[in-house]
């Protein structure tokens, strides 16, 4: 099923939340972007994607005093470069 | 008057009259023995509907229908007059073949489909106009009656919408020499395709009954009816996504059938492959499944020359570039997209655009005006050839048609003109094949430098004129 943008942030809240144990996490900035390919630029090891711009939305997330990049579209939500690399949420 | 002058006066006049006479009835003979009986139309008012220029010259009101051997020439002229129709003329050279004229003003197409369902006649079709070259070339050109045409700017580019004129890949002058084959076969490596979007649905692959059926060693037998999913195994790629649909669509949406767009290709069969899910994303096993597939169906006897991949990723994977090798043992040209990036590819590789195998053909995205697009890599060495890849329209789920950009929509340009080029040439080997295509392009300034061939795909250089 399609994500909303909001449902898109609410996942990107939750995982975070159990990724790294903390529930005060602050909505730094959200944004309307086109990312590069269909795999939002954050693609995960092994993985191939479409080369089609991709309309999708950038939330950058705080906590801990660090910052969170996700990288959503209507399809998937992906943590972008954490640890050295992209995790695909959904 | 002088009386003395008066008779040789009448004589000259007299003279004068019989010489005119004479020429006007000549001019009659010349209409009687012209090479058609044609009846002289009549004339009436015709108002265009709001369409392009080019739209336009197709919004004539004349078809050509074959009537069935046998047909007397009183039925015909009752159905025409039934239709509220006028024959206009009879082609002699071929029996029953009428151009008949619609004189109710009702939708073209929709008179074609009439008598296409009339039992005495053998076909009706609109007519195609074929035209001079705007440049004066000297070749014709061919306007294909689609739609949407008129927002295919990579395919005639006009110059209007900002764009530049001639920034196309010229497939209009190509389709005078052809307009494809469905004797070749181009698979569509992607999130599959949908097989039954009216647009595609008379261009997809359908396995011969001649062909067994797909069989893999651990899979087993595989219904490979119209393609292969690498994703659940199975005989069905249809597509979840639209990425591959619309990549379906740059290669072979049907042309001249009157509805949404055309194709490079107006008629070949697109082989759906699916390896990437519905979010446009896969695996390099999965895409070396689906490449194992095509190179079986090749050594099966079916004719896929061409392996269309609009998608990649900067990780290398030997074993994804060992299976694209097999590929070129096989004789499968390997089109592939340069990546989105705003990247060198000499300095980041993107893969598999970026293998040095001889069948990959590395294919960056340009814009309407010729220039390279932002987002598009590029590299001196490592990307071979550019093509339109900036709001494309193309076909789309649910019967839809949609405007994409990325180097994903330059890829299958290519891959199409390599298939329009095969539709002439269909023994060429791949390395012929790739060498030609990258040979046959025109130079672009902005590419100097930025890609190996300097040039913007052309379909008519490729398939043969000047």
């Amino acid at each position: 099923m399609a994500l909303t943008k909001e449902e898109a942030i609410a996942r990107a809240r939750k995982d975070l939340v159990g990724r790294i144990g903390v529930t005060d996490i602050t909505e730094a900035a959200v944004e309307d972007v086109e990312f590069p390919d269909m795999a939002l630029g954050a693609a995960g090891k092994g993985e191939m994607s479409g080369q089609m711009i991709t309309p999708g939305w950038r939330i950058r997330l705080s906590a801990n005093g660090q910052s969170f990049e996700y990288r959503a579209n209507k399809h998937q939500v992906r943590l972008y470069n954490y640890q050295g690399s992209n995790h695909r949420i959904q | 008057m002088n009386r003395n002058n008066f008779l040789p006066h009448v004589a000259l006049a007299a003279v004068l009259i019989l010489v005119a006479a004479f020429a006007g009835q000549i001019r009659q003979w010349q209409k009687h023995w012209g090479t058609h009986r044609r009846r002289p139309a009549r004339m009436r008012p015709y108002t265009a509907p709001d369409r392009s220029e080019e739209q336009r010259t197709f919004a004539n009101r004349e078809l050509l229908v074959r009537f069935k051997a046998g047909t007397p020439s009183a039925t015909i002229q009752a159905i025409v007059s039934r239709l509220h129709d006028r024959v206009e003329d009879e082609i002699e050279s071929v029996s029953g073949l009428e151009v008949i004229e619609d004189e109710n003003g009702k939708d073209i197409d929709e008179v074609v489909a009439e008598y296409n369902r009339l039992p005495e006649v053998e076909y009706a079709e609109r007519v195609y106009e074929i035209k001079a070259d705007h440049a004066g070339g000297g070749y014709k050109h061919v306007h294909p009656n689609d739609q949407r045409f008129g927002e295919q700017w990579a395919l005639e580019n006009d110059g209007s919408n900002g764009g530049k004129a001639g920034a196309d890949i010229s497939a209009m002058r190509a389709w005078a020499i052809t307009k494809g084959s469905d004797k070749v076969v181009v698979a569509v490596l992607d999130s599959g395709v949908d097989y039954t979007h009216p647009d595609l649905v008379n261009n997809i692959w359908k396995r011969p009954e001649n062909i067994k059926a797909y069989e893999d060693r651990d899979l087993g037998e595989i219904d490979d009816v119209h393609g292969f999913s690498a994703i659940d195994n199975t005989g069905d790629p249809m597509d979840d996504n639209g990425h591959g649909t619309h990549c379906a669509g740059i290669i072979g949406a049907e042309g001249g059938n009157g509805e949404g767009i055309a194709g490079v290709n107006w008629t070949v069969q697109i082989m759906p492959l699916k390896f990437m899910d519905a979010s446009g994303s896969g695996t390099t096993k999965d895409a070396i499944e689906a490449i194992n597939y095509v190179i079986n169906r090749k050594q099966a006897g079916v004719n896929v020359r061409i392996i269309s991949a609009s998608w990649g990723s900067t990780q290398k994977s030997r074993a994804l570039e060992d299976t694209i090798r097999k590929a070129y043992d096989a004789g499968i040209l390997f089109v592939a997209a340069s990546g989105n990036s705003s990247a060198d590819t000499d300095q980041n590789p993107h893969y598999p655009s970026s293998y040095n195998v001889g069948n990959v053909i590395s294919v960056a995205a340009l814009d309407s005006n010729d220039q390279l697009a932002k987002f598009s890599n590029y590299g001196a060495k490592t990307v071979h050839i550019a093509a339109p890849g900036v709001d494309i329209l193309s076909t789309w789920l649910d019967n839809e048609f949609k405007l994409a950009g990325g180097t994903s929509m330059a890829t299958p340009m290519v891959a199409g003109v390599a298939a329009l080029v095969l539709s002439k040439n269909p023994t060429m080997s791949v390395d012929q094949l790739r060498k030609h295509l990258l040979e046959s392009v025109d130079k672009v300034p902005a590419l100097k430098g930025k890609v190996v061939s300097g040039g913007r795909i052309n379909a008519a250089k490729a398939v043969g004129l000047n």
